[in-house]
C-alpha cells in the first residue's frame, strides 16, 4: 500500500483557521485597499448595497433551484483576493493534477499499467461506482476526457492551498463566477477602482475552443451542443448561460437521436448532424441502451456513435472513477507515476476505510473526523464528526462496517476564513473554499483566473455546498501592478468645436404654436 | 432551429397574448359589474368564465370573479397560469431569448406570484399588470431579430389573438349591458378610439363587425389573419415550410375575412366562429409540421 496513514497528531490538532484578510489585528499587505474601502462604507451602506444586489439578481433571474424552488445564489459583497504568487501556484498545481488524472483515465480505460505496476489496487478502481466498463476502449479524438474540471481547494491553518476533492464529471458553478463579477461591479464599483483584477469573461470562448478541438477528426467545423436534463435541473441556468455565451444550441435528450452511426438534432428544417456534446447529465442517464434503461433524459445509441468516433462526449464517460473519493488519496502517486513530478498542491490527509488499520484509527476518533461517501458529490451524505450526535456516529459506523469501500474519512480541516457581510451589514469571518475551473483543449490546460469561492454562511460552519446553504464570493486574482494607478486622462488644452454638426430638425410650426398657446392663456386671465 | 425551441417561442407568443387579452377583458368586465348592477352577478360571472373556459362553480361576486380569472400557477389559462406558462417557455429558450425579454417577463411573473393585492382595487392591479405585459411585448419588438424564432412567436401571438377576440365576442357585453356593453367590448380590445374615429355607429352589431372585419385595426381578426399569413410566408423565406399546407389554412382564412364581406350580424358571427376554428387547425398544423415532424426512432434491447 503506497499511501501512508496520516500520523494521529495531524488528525487531533485543531488550531485557529487562517484569516485571509487579517494578520493579527492588521490587514495583510495584499488586503489593505479592500480593508480601507470596507471600513469607509460602513454597515448601513453595505446593507443598502446588499438590497441592491438582491434586486439585481432577482431581476436578472440569476438563480439555482433547490428542492424545486428557484433562488438566487447568495453572493457575498466582499470579494476574495488572491495574490499573483498564490495564483501561480494554484494554476500550475491544478494543471499538473489534470494532466495526471487524464493519464490515469486513459490508462484505466485501456491497458491499466498503473494497476499492473501496483501503484493503486485494481480492486479499488474496478469497485468504483463510476468505473464504467462500457467506456472501456472509447478513445476520445484528441485524447481529452477531462474537458472541464473544477477541483475543490481549501487553505489550511498555515495558509497553504490543498486539494480537498476533484470534480471531473459535471462541475458546476462557472456561470456564477462570471455573473458574480458583473453583479459586484454593478453594486460595488468603488472596490474595483483600487484593484487590478484578472478578467474572467473569456471562459466561454475558451470552453468553445476546447470543445471544437475535441471534435471528430474528419469534421472541419464541428457542431457543438450543450446537453441539459431540462429546465427543472438545479443548474439549468448555467447550462443556458454557457450555450448562450458560446452561441451553440442548448438541447435536451429528446432533441437528439442516433441513426447510421451519427447523432442528429431535430430542427424545424429537418435533421442536422451533431459532433460534440458538452453534456451536463450524468453517465447513468446518458444512453438508455447502455446505461439506465428507464432514462428519458438521454439519447439511445449515443455510446455506440462515440465508440465509432463520430461524436465526442464531453466530459468523457466514466470520468467518475478518477474523482472517486477513495481514489483521491492516490492522486499524488499518479503525478509521480505518470509525470515524474512532485505534486505542487498537496492533498488533505485521508483515511481509506477499506484498510483495517485506518478503519480502527478512524473509529477511535470519529468525533474529530469528516466522513464522506466515496462516490457522492455536492455534500450529500457527508457527516461532520464534531456536530454529529452519538446515534448518528453509530449509524454511520454501521454503514462503514457493512460497506467499507463506500466511505472515506478526513480529519476536520479548518478552512481559511474571509471577511463576509452578515446580518445588518456587519462583517465577520466565514469559512471559504475555492473551486478553480480548468479547461483542457488537448494542447494546454487553461485555468480560469479566480474560480468560485464558496462560503459557509452560518457562523462556524464548514459546509460550503450551495445545496447545503452555502453562498459564494467573487474571487479576484490580482495583477502584478495592484493597486491600480488611477490617473485622470489627459485633457487637451484646446477643444475644437465641430461647427459642421448637422442641425436638429423639429416639426414645423410647433414652436410658433406654443407661443400662440401661451399668449392665449395669458389673455384669458386667471380662472374665477 | 431546434423544433423544441421553435415550439417554446410559439407558445411564448401565445401565452403572453393570452395573459394580456384576459387581463383587459377581466378589467372591463369587472368594471361593468361594479357600475351597473342590473345584471345578476351569478350570470355575469358565469358568462365570462364560460367564455374563458374556466370553471365557474361558486363564483357569484365581482371579487370572486377577479380571483378566479387571476387564478394561480396550477390553473392553465388564468392570468397567473398564462404568465407562468409564458415564463416557463421563456426559460426553455433562455439561451437564445434576449435578456431584456426574460427580465421583463420575469418581473411581471414575480409581481404576480409575490402577492397581488386584488380585493382592495382590482382595477389598479389589472392596470399595473397590463403595463408589465405591454413592456414585454415592447421589448420583444425591439430586441428580437426577425429570425425564425421571432416568426414562430408572431405566429403564436396572432393565432392566439384570433382566438381571444372570439372569446371576447362570446361574452356578449352588448346583450348583458345594452348601453355600456358595446364600448366595454371595444376597450377590452383596446379599440375604442380607433372605432370612434372610423365613423361607425356605436352598437353591438357594428362593434362586432369592426373587431372581426376591420382592415386597419391591428387586433381585428382580419388583420391578425393577415399577420399570421405574413409570418408563415416569412418562415418559408427562411427555409422553413410544410409544402404550403399551413399557408393555405391561414391564407384562406385571411381571404374569407377580407372578401366575404356581408355586413349582416349573422354572417359576422359565422365568420368569427369560422376564424376561431381555422386558428385552431392552423395551430395543430404548426405543431404537426414543425414540432413533431420527425418519426420517432425506436430501439429495443
Amino acid at each position: 500500500m503506497s499511501v501512508d496513514a496520516p500520523t494521529p497528531a495531524s488528525a487531533s490538532a485543531s488550531p485557529e483557521p487562517y484569516d485571509e484578510m487579517l494578520d493579527g489585528e492588521n490587514p495583510r499587505v495584499s488586503h489593505r485597499s479592500l480593508h480601507e474601502v470596507l471600513t469607509a462604507l460602513g454597515p448601513s451602506d453595505l446593507n443598502e448595497r446588499a438590497r441592491q444586489r438582491d434586486a439585481y439578481l432577482d431581476r436578472h433571474g440569476i438563480t439555482f433551484s433547490l428542492a424545486g424552488r428557484e433562488r438566487p445564489l447568495p453572493l457575498d459583497l466582499v470579494p476574495r483576493l488572491i495574490t499573483p504568487e498564490e495564483w501561480a501556484t494554484i494554476e500550475a498545481g491544478v494543471a499538473q493534477r489534470i494532466r495526471a488524472l487524464e493519464a490515469f483515465l486513459a490508462d484505466v480505460y485501456s491497458d491499466g499499467h498503473i494497476m499492473r505496476d501496483g501503484v493503486i489496487p485494481r480492486a479499488l478502481v474496478t469497485s468504483s461506482t463510476h468505473y464504467q466498463r462500457k467506456a472501456w476502449g472509447i478513445e476520445p479524438a484528441n485524447g481529452v476526457r477531462i474537458h472541464v474540471s473544477g477541483s475543490d481547494l481549501i487553505r489550511d491553518e498555515r495558509g497553504q492551498f490543498r486539494v480537498l476533492e476533484d470534480n471531473l464529471r459535471n462541475p458546476s458553478g462557472v456561470s456564477y463566477v462570471l455573473e458574480n463579477r458583473r453583479t459586484l461591479a454593478h453594486v460595488l464599483p468603488e472596490i474595483f477602482a483600487k484593484h487590478r483584477v484578472h478578467p474572467v469573461s473569456e471562459y466561454p470562448e475558451k470552453l468553445l475552443e476546447a470543445l471544437r478541438a475535441a471534435g471528430p477528426v474528419n469534421v472541419d467545423e464541428p457542431t457543438v451542443v450543450v446537453l441539459t436534463p431540462g429546465v427543472h435541473n438545479s443548474a439549468h441556468y448555467e447550462h443556458a448561460f454557457l450555450a448562450r455565451r458560446m452561441g451553440v444550441e442548448l438541447v435536451e435528450g429528446r432533441d437528439l437521436y442516433c441513426r447510421d452511426q451519427m447523432v442528429w438534432m431535430r430542427t424545424t428544417s429537418g435533421p442536422r448532424p451533431v459532433h460534440v456534446i458538452y453534456r451536463r447529465i450524468d453517465d447513468e442517464f446518458l444512453d438508455p441502451l447502455h446505461m439506465r434503461a428507464d432514462s428519458v433524459l438521454g439519447v439511445p445509441g449515443l455510446l455506440n456513435v462515440a465508440r465509432a468516433k463520430r461524436v465526442t462526449i464531453a466530459n468523457g464517460v466514466g470520468n467518475g472513477v478518477a474523482d472517486d473519493k477513495a481514489v483521491y488519496p492516490y492522486v499524488p502517486e499518479f503525478i509521480r507515476y505518470y509525470l515524474g513530478q512532485e505534486p505542487i498542491l498537496d492533498n488533505v490527509d485521508t483515511f481509506d476505510l477499506s484498510d483495517v488499520d485506518h478503519r480502527a484509527h478512524v473509529f477511535e476518533r470519529m468525533d474529530r473526523m469528516v466522513i464522506k461517501p466515496s462516490d457522492a458529490s455536492g455534500g450529500y451524505g457527508l457527516v461532520m464528526g464534531p456536530d454529529a450526535t452519538e446515534e448518528e456516529l453509530a449509524a454511520v459506523r454501521g454503514e462503514i462496517e457493512s460497506d467499507p469501500r463506500g466511505w472515506i474519512a478526513q480529519p476536520v480541516v479548518t478552512f481559511s476564513t474571509c471577511p463576509t457581510v452578515v446580518d445588518e451589514g456587519a462583517i465577520e469571518p466565514r469559512h471559504v473554499d475555492l473551486r478553480p475551473f480548468a479547461v483542457n483543449d488537448g494542447e494546454s490546460v487553461y485555468v480560469l483566473p479566480g474560480g468560485l469561492s464558496r462560503v459557509a454562511l452560518p457562523r462556524g460552519s464548514l459546509v460550503v455546498n450551495s445545496s447545503q446553504g452555502g453562498g459564494s464570493k467573487d474571487t479576484w486574482v490580482l495583477d502584478e501592478e495592484s493597486p491600480r494607478v488611477v490617473a485622470p486622462p489627459a485633457v487637451p488644452r484646446a477643444v475644437v468645436i465641430d461647427t459642421d454638426a448637422p442641425e436638429r430638425h423639429d416639426a414645423p410650426n410647433q414652436h410658433e404654436d406654443r407661443l400662440i398657446q401661451q399668449e392665449r392663456q395669458q389673455q384669458q386671465g386667471p380662472a374665477c | 432551429m431546434l423544433s423544441r425551441l421553435a415550439e417554446s417561442y410559439f407558445w411564448l407568443g401565445r401565452y403572453v397574448e393570452r395573459a394580456e387579452a384576459t387581463t383587459r377583458l377581466l378589467a372591463e368586465h369587472h368594471q361593468l359589474m361594479v357600475e351597473d348592477q342590473s345584471v345578476s352577478e351569478l350570470l355575469s360571472c358565469a358568462v365570462l368564465l364560460e367564455a374563458l373556459a374556466l370553471p365557474h362553480e361558486h363564483v357569484s361576486h365581482p371579487d370572486e370573479l377577479v380571483r378566479a380569472v387571476v387564478g394561480n400557477e396550477e390553473t392553465p389559462s388564468t392570468i397567473i397560469g398564462s404568465v407562468a406558462a409564458a415564463r416557463d417557455n421563456a426559460r426553455a429558450v433562455r439561451d437564445s431569448l434576449s435578456a431584456e425579454t426574460f427580465e421583463a417577463l420575469n418581473t411581471a411573473y414575480l409581481s404576480l406570484v409575490r402577492g397581488v393585492v386584488i380585493t382592495s382595487s382590482p382595477g389598479v392591479t389589472m392596470h399595473r399588470l397590463m403595463e408589465r405585459l405591454l413592456t414585454v411585448n415592447g421589448v420583444i419588438e425591439w430586441t428580437m431579430p426577425r429570425d425564425e424564432a421571432f416568426q414562430f412567436l408572431v405566429l403564436g401571438r396572432e393565432l392566439e389573438r384570433i382566438d381571444m377576440v372570439g372569446r371576447l365576442l362570446a361574452v356578449r357585453h352588448d346583450q348583458l349591458w345594452p348601453s355600456a356593453g358595446p364600448s366595454a367590448t371595444l376597450r377590452a380590445a383596446g379599440a375604442q378610439t380607433a372605432f370612434t374615429r372610423s365613423g361607425a355607429t356605436l352598437n353591438g352589431a357594428q362593434v362586432r363587425a369592426y373587431l372581426v372585419l376591420d382592415p386597419v385595426f391591428p387586433r381585428s381578426m382580419r388583420n391578425c389573419a393577415a399577420d399570421a399569413e405574413e409570418g408563415v410566408r416569412s418562415l418559408a423565406r427562411l427555409g422553413v415550410s410544410d409544402k404550403g399546407v399551413l399557408l393555405r389554412e391561414v391564407g384562406m382564412l385571411r381571404s374569407a375575412l377580407e372578401f366575404e364581406i356581408d355586413d349582416d350580424t349573422e354572417s359576422v358571427d359565422r365568420l368569427a366562429e369560422q376564424a376561431r376554428k381555422a386558428a385552431h387547425r392552423a395551430s395543430d398544423q404548426v405543431n404537426k409540421a414543425f414540432f413533431r415532424q420527425h418519426g420517432t426512432v425506436v430501439w429495443s434491447h
